[in-house]
């Protein structure tokens, strides 16, 4: 293969890569939200169904262990404060990522989206400039 | 000094971007290519290489943004692109970049006065990009369940299943959510969004695959798919808005009185104070980006002298767009004043300035140029016409020949024919003076016009 038929495949691969990536991030954030949606069910199933004294049953891979209401309770918060976390994290790299990518395809980049957000009493003055 | 108030009332109402006439629609950028060299013809631009060139140069810098409060002159005889390099600066800067376009004489109003005028226009052209953020609940209703108890008072109970192409979960609902969904009259299949801050819920509409759940449905059902990824999602959205458009904002909700109290369209200089206060710590917290725009005053030597003296010192405000300026000037008496200057400018001013020449167009540029608006103007033009109205762009103006495309065109779609051949071009030349003949004929006739005794050397414009 000659040098230029190389060099363009090393470029592709090197998109494609990059879009992977950006690809993979997605459905990691997609799976992380769904686990935190299940586990927010169960804090809302533990919360009203039964007394404070009683223990329940928890699925930990293909194993039910009884555990306190309470302990669970705690473990699945900590859990979702985990995930919250995590998600944060993958969002805040992803921006990277996408400009990376629009970077390669010589797409401008996104601008402005590095910004930290307005407060919602500052937006709310800002709204009604945008007609809404 | 202005006994001369023009009747046009510059609008309140924000114009951000004004295509102006059809003149210059056939501009599309600089015509630059990426080592900013000009090319010969491209994007609607012909020849002007130098000042294409130099144009865009200013233009990079404008791009990167670094460059504020700097101004420009494009200066030039009539028809030699002037405010078609200025339109090529606006084009390329695309949409994120404000540009604002007014003609020196708009300033002249007696609803505002002249430095609000351009105080406004200055604010226009500079944009403050912002970013809001909201975390959502976005997705399709599965089911809706409330359960209402039966003594028809107390707390109602509910459940809401929500979907996106990737997951399903069950939300538990308080009495205020089921209160807003019933007000929404959410129904399953419907696609919404939650504000998780607020709670506040919008319908974005009905889900495509519930799209023949019934027969008879309002037109104003709108349906979207299903949405994809993960239900709490994170909305992003950058703003761009204008300094101006912020002023007003702030100066309407003082009591919107004002409205009806002979409001002259003025904006304190408290609230443009208070603005810029606001909108400096908004950047020094990194919630704000500043982008200086470009302000394009046509006409310039429309200005007096109170209006130059102000752009002097609004230039060196570190709130300042770039100022492009185009005249047609030469050495002529600055408006409001009796002493000659350079392109009717002041020396001051002048001194700050970049200064752009343009010259006339070549034969062949001419020929090109007709060449181009003849198929913006959709209009066939036979080799010999075209040969005959470039030689009437030489010798009249190319204005002048430019009008007379249209004109052509239109003859020749009386005779049914398809291209324009000479005979038509004859025929619109013949009916519609150039300035040279109207001049002499002027000069021949106008014993029998009416005011002829009042006879001035030259006509004057300030």
């Amino acid at each position: 293969m000659d040098a230029v038929s190389q060099r363009v495949l090393d470029y592709l691969t090197e998109v494609e890569e990059a879009a992977e990536d950006v690809l993979t991030t997605k459905q990691q954030i997609v799976d992380l939200d769904t686990k935190r949606n299940r586990n927010r069910e169960a804090l809302n199933a533990l919360k009203d169904e039964m007394s404070d004294s009683e223990k329940v049953k928890v699925c930990f891979g293909n194993m039910f262990i009884k555990l306190p209401k309470l302990k669970t309770r705690e473990m699945i918060q900590k859990d979702q404060e985990q995930l919250d976390k995590e998600i944060n994290d993958l969002r805040k790299g992803l921006k990277a990522k996408v400009n990376r990518l629009n970077e390669m395809q010589g797409k401008p980049a996104l601008r402005g989206y590095n910004l930290s957000p307005l407060s919602s009493d500052e937006m709310k003055s800002i709204n009604s400039l945008l007609n809404r | 000094v202005t006994t001369m108030a023009t009747t046009k009332v510059p609008e309140v109402r924000d114009i951000t971007r004004i295509e102006r006439i059809g003149a210059h629609s056939h501009i599309r950028g600089l015509g630059l290519d990426d080592a900013l060299e000009p090319r010969q013809v491209s994007q609607g631009m012909v020849g002007q290489l130098a000042s294409r060139r130099a144009a865009g140069v200013i233009l990079e810098m404008i791009k990167d943004g670094h460059i504020a409060g700097r101004a420009v002159l494009i200066a030039g005889q009539p028809g030699t692109g002037k405010t078609a390099i200025a339109m090529g600066i606006a084009q390329s800067l695309g949409p994120d970049t404000p540009f604002t376009a007014l003609a020196g004489s708009e300033i002249f109003s007696l609803e505002m006065s002249k430095t609000e005028a351009l105080s406004q226009s200055f604010r226009k052209a500079i944009g403050v990009r912002i970013k809001e953020e909201t975390e959502i609940i976005e997705g399709e209703v599965v089911e809706i369940q409330i359960d209402r108890p039966a003594t028809g008072t107390g707390a109602k109970v509910g459940k809401l299943t929500l979907k996106t192409t990737e997951m399903e979960t069950i939300y538990d609902l308080g009495n205020k959510m089921i209160d807003s969904l019933s007000k929404e009259k959410v129904q399953a299949g419907d696609v919404i969004t939650i504000d998780k801050a607020t709670g506040k819920i919008s319908k974005l509409g009905r889900s495509f695959t519930r799209a023949r759940d019934y027969d008879a449905m309002g037109a104003q059902t709108q349906f979207v798919q299903c949405p994809e990824g993960e239900l709490q999602k994170r909305k992003e959205v950058v703003h761009t808005v204008s300094l101006h458009e912020i002023d007003v904002i702030n100066s309407r909700t003082q009591g919107f009185l004002a409205l009806f109290s002979g409001d002259t369209g003025e904006i304190k200089s408290e609230v443009r104070e208070q603005i810029n206060a606001k909108v400096c710590e908004w950047r020094e917290e990194g919630k704000a980006e500043i982008i200086p725009g470009v302000l394009f005053i046509d006409e310039v030597h429309m200005l007096d002298m109170e209006c130059f003296s102000f752009l002097n010192r609004a230039l060196e405000s570190d709130l300042s767009p770039v100022l492009i300026m185009a005249t047609n000037r030469g050495i002529t008496r600055i408006r409001g004043t009796n002493y000659q200057s350079p392109h009717g400018i002041p020396i001051d001013l002048l001194d700050r300035l970049l200064i752009i020449a343009t010259s006339p167009y070549t034969e062949k540029e001419t020929k090109q140029i007709l060449k181009i608006r003849c198929e913006e103007e959709d209009v066939e033009l036979s080799e010999e016409a075209h040969t005959v109205l470039t030689r009437i762009g030489m010798e009249t103006s190319l204005r002048y020949a430019i009008q007379l495309i249209s004109t052509a065109g239109l003859v020749c779609r009386k005779r049914k024919g398809t291209e324009v051949q000479v005979e038509d071009i004859k025929r619109v030349y013949s009916l519609f003076l150039d300035e040279a003949r109207s001049s002499q004929y002027m000069k021949e006739y106008q014993d029998s016009f009416l005011f002829n005794e009042t006879q001035t050397a030259q006509m004057d414009t300030s």
